[in-house]
């Protein structure tokens, strides 16, 4: 407990920060984060940096990748642009995510490897893309106290859910409905995504 | 509870700018701004330029610090760079090289 270090909330780093221990962060920080323990970004937490750790858990914002040797764990609150990895990935309702997900026992040798080979085949980037968003979409049906017998994406299966959550969760309405709308077959990134696609795709 | 700390093992190098109490047990290169009191315990090691308001040292500060109120240098203090502060110990048993302004 003597090592945690702790970013306040009203404290702003700029930079790299590495080395053994824990560390909490409740303010701002912009850069890189290594270290060998757990890293908790608290729900004031604003981090615009790749995160490595052996835990990470995030109640905040985190713009970046999060690689973890043992757990990445998104708490209801928190908001992630950027990629997961670790060998265990938790996705609280309501937490969300934009970026691969990706369990895997390795470290960063082997999801390099994927990106590597998504990148020669940008064609089939954003079906890839949507896969592991698909996974949680299905992984979270299960959780949820969803009253319709196995939501096959259709588009009553996107309404009753979205209803359910918002009972369920009052006080994170935004979370709420972006989450509930995640189960049906339009998850609130993809679209995101096609219209870069199709961007591009007038572009070219 | 509100503050920055830095534990023993953890290095930062860049800059922290902060409103609260920040106290360094580990390692800071770079800059540190704090509107409040700056703890470097022994162990700690800053190489940086730390502005500040009251400045607590028994650790070692390499760059110059600026303190709108004191600076304690404690045993074992190391500091190397020059001080600026309305109020300045030095104690018995702690290093010192550097240039100190007070405002007179």
């Amino acid at each position: 407990m003597a090592d945690t270090s702790v970013i306040g909330r009203a404290s702003f780093v700029r930079g790299r920060v590495t080395g053994d221990g824990d560390l909490e962060i409740a303010g701002r920080v912009e850069g890189e984060i290594a270290v060998s323990g757990e890293v908790v970004v608290e729900a004031t937490g604003l981090v615009a940096a790749n995160i490595e750790g052996r835990r990470i858990i995030v109640r905040g914002a985190v713009k970046g990748d999060l690689v973890a040797s043992e757990l990445v764990s998104l708490e209801a609150t928190a908001r992630v642009v950027g990629d997961l990895r670790a060998p265990r990935i938790a996705i609280a309702q309501g937490g969300l995510v934009r970026g691969q997900v990706a369990t895997s026992g390795g470290g960063a040798a082997r999801p390099r490897a994927a990106q590597a080979t998504a990148a020669r085949a940008p064609a089939r980037e954003t079906a890839r893309r949507e896969e592991p968003r698909r996974e949680e979409a299905r992984r979270e049906e299960p959780r949820r106290v969803v009253p319709a017998p196995a939501p096959s994406k259709a588009a009553p299966a996107k309404a009753s859910p979205a209803k359910v959550e918002s009972k369920a969760n009052g006080p994170a309405p935004r979370g709420a409905t972006i989450a509930g709308s995640r189960v049906g077959p339009p998850p609130p990134v993809v679209p995101v995504l096609k219209k870069g696609t199709k961007a591009v795709q007038k572009k070219r | 509870m509100a503050s920055t700390v830095i534990g023993a093992g953890i290095t930062i190098e860049g800059e922290i700018t902060t409103d609260e109490d920040v106290t360094v047990q580990g390692t800071l290169r770079g800059k540190l701004v704090a509107k409040d009191a700056v703890t470097v315990e022994h162990g700690g090691v800053v190489e940086a330029d730390v502005t500040g308001g009251p400045v607590s040292v028994a650790g070692s500060i390499t760059g110059n610090i600026s303190s709108s109120d004191r600076v304690d240098l404690q045993n074992g203090a190391k500091v190397v760079g020059n001080v600026r502060a309305t109020r300045i110990t030095i104690a018995d048993g702690a290093q010192f090289k550097g240039n100190v302004d007070m405002d007179v």
